[in-house]
């Protein structure tokens, strides 16, 4: 009998065993991380998909350029530029430009006034 | 779904009790605008929220909502005073039949055109034609800085280059927000929504005989900034608030939904003539991207004064947060050719350095286009959400 024999800890089965719990956790790590890539990888796919179905809309379109809209032209021609196709027109100006920032106080009393005169 | 104003607010987005404070949406929002302790509800900071909604349609627990003005719609359509007319953004047709089952890019325009009509819509515009109107106002004031910055008698009152375009309202308010000394150089054409709203009220009222008092434009977006946008206060360009109502292609999908509408049996129709009309430069605004090469086809043309043989501009296509591509363009006016240099971004975290290069003077660009959701438009904060993401 020998109190100072020390009793083996780690057994070979029980190293077995514990490095074969280590090996499947690293499995399942990995196959959860693959998911979580996947995830990531669908969120570009639809993302191309919706800009595909825009692209073969616009080859399909009879007209692709946006000074070739006989609609563009009428509202020039019959109001924003009365009589020719000329952008940013007095009109064009006053209903289709803006201001940013600190000029948009500025720009509403501009709108205002205009309304005043209007009247 | 709250139905208060932008006013009582301050913003669009709200985190409801549902938030496991996860901390995805503080990753992926893109002006630091969320923030909260670990495993407490999260909050928005609505002096920093650009109002994108990336953060709601990336949420897992879906535990993030934006403002509605679905009731206020549904009050007027039930109004035989009121004259609604209604206008849909490009990327709305390529994604609203997720909702009904189509696969995404499906294009559902036609379904789309009828649905609005069986609501009780009047008149159902398209704000493709809008995007046109932009491209028309953009494109020249982008002919006339050039000219400016070549020294061209008669054009010394236009901005500086280069031009940032200003169709995304998140953009906006995040250049108003942290630089204002970009302003200037930002074009100021207004976005097609806004653009459509006051040509609405005006032109078209004059022509259907309307009262622009009586009429209420509604716009169908892929965004949930668009609805801080129609708020804003300088939009009154028509004497009325220029566009009254935005809803997001989900609540759309709810709306069809809920009365009861076959959407997948739906016979195709054409949008109403007279502001309704559309080209292919127009439907690829929902792309990062399409403003651009909508831009280069127009001004192309009229700077060469020839036809293109290809109308396609592939080098700006593409999902890379930052694209860049150099467009021989021959200018017919000044006998050269001049090489336009294009800048493309996508994603508001990437154009701090390109504001910074500008600024500092060493940028090479021309034109600039920014769109702050990754993708475009069609993956705005409006759209429908990928569930199978999570």
């Amino acid at each position: 009998m020998s109190i100072f024999k020390e009793k083996s800890v780690f057994t070979r089965r029980q190293f077995v065993k514990g490095s074969g719990m280590l090996f499947a956790a690293a499995v399942l790590a990995g196959i959860f991380a693959k998911i979580g890539f996947e995830a990531f990888d669908t969120s570009e796919e639809y993302i191309e998909q919706r800009a595909a179905g825009l692209y073969s809309l616009d080859e399909s379109m009879a007209i692709r350029k946006s000074h070739e809209n006989p609609e563009i032209l009428q509202i020039y021609k019959d109001f924003l530029s009365p009589g020719e196709v000329s952008p940013v027109s007095e009109t064009a100006h006053h209903l289709l430009h803006t201001k940013y920032g600190k000029d948009i106080p500025g720009l509403i009393e501009q709108l205002n006034a205009h309304q005043h005169e209007a009247a | 779904m709250s139905t208060s104003t932008v006013k009582d607010t301050g913003g669009i987005i709200t985190v409801t009790d549902a938030c496991k404070a996860c901390d995805h949406c503080t990753a992926i929002c893109p002006t630091g605008a969320i923030s909260g302790f670990l495993g407490q509800k999260h909050h928005i900071d609505y002096s920093k929220c650009i109002n994108c909604g990336q953060c709601l349609i990336n949420c897992p627990f879906h535990a993030i909502t934006d403002l509605s003005m679905v009731e206020q719609v549904k009050e007027a359509l039930k109004d035989p005073g009121k004259y609604l007319v209604v206008q849909e953004a490009p990327a709305v047709r390529v994604a609203l039949g997720e909702e009904f089952g189509f696969k995404p890019g499906t294009n559902v325009k036609g379904k789309m055109h009828a649905a609005l009509r069986k609501l009780g819509f009047k008149q159902v515009y398209d704000t493709e034609f809008t995007a046109d109107l932009t491209i028309m106002e953009e494109g020249t004031e982008l002919i006339h800085r050039v000219f400016n910055a070549l020294g061209v008698q008669g054009f010394e009152t236009s901005g500086p280059l280069p031009q940032f375009t200003s169709c995304c309202p998140a953009w906006i308010k995040y250049a108003e927000d942290n630089y204002p000394a970009i302003l200037p150089y930002i074009s100021s054409a207004k976005s097609p929504q806004q653009m459509f709203g006051p040509v609405a009220k005006t032109y078209a009222a004059q022509k259907l005989n309307v009262n622009p008092a009586d009429m209420v434009v509604v716009s169908v977006m892929p965004c949930t900034a668009k609805k801080y946008e129609c708020d804003r206060p300088e939009f009154v360009a028509s004497g009325y608030k220029d566009v009254d109502y935005v809803i997001t292609t989900r609540e759309l999908a709810q709306m069809i939904k809920d009365a009861g509408i076959d959407f997948v049996n739906l016979t195709d129709e054409e949008a109403d003539k007279l502001i309704g009309s559309s080209t292919g430069a127009a439907t690829i605004f929902g792309a990062t991207g399409g403003v651009m090469e909508a831009a280069l086809r127009t001004a192309y043309e009229i700077l060469s004064g020839q036809s293109l043989d290809k109308v396609e501009f592939e080098a700006v296509r593409g999902l890379k947060p930052v694209r860049e591509a150099t467009v021989e363009v021959p200018v017919k006016d000044l006998g050269t050719t001049l090489p336009v240099k294009v800048c493309i971004v996508t994603g508001t975290k990437y154009v701090g350095q390109v504001i910074e290069d500008v600024l500092a003077g060493r940028s090479k660009y021309h034109f600039i286009e920014v769109m702050n959701c990754p993708g475009g438009c069609i993956n705005g904060g409006g759209q429908p959400i990928r569930h199978e993401m999570y």
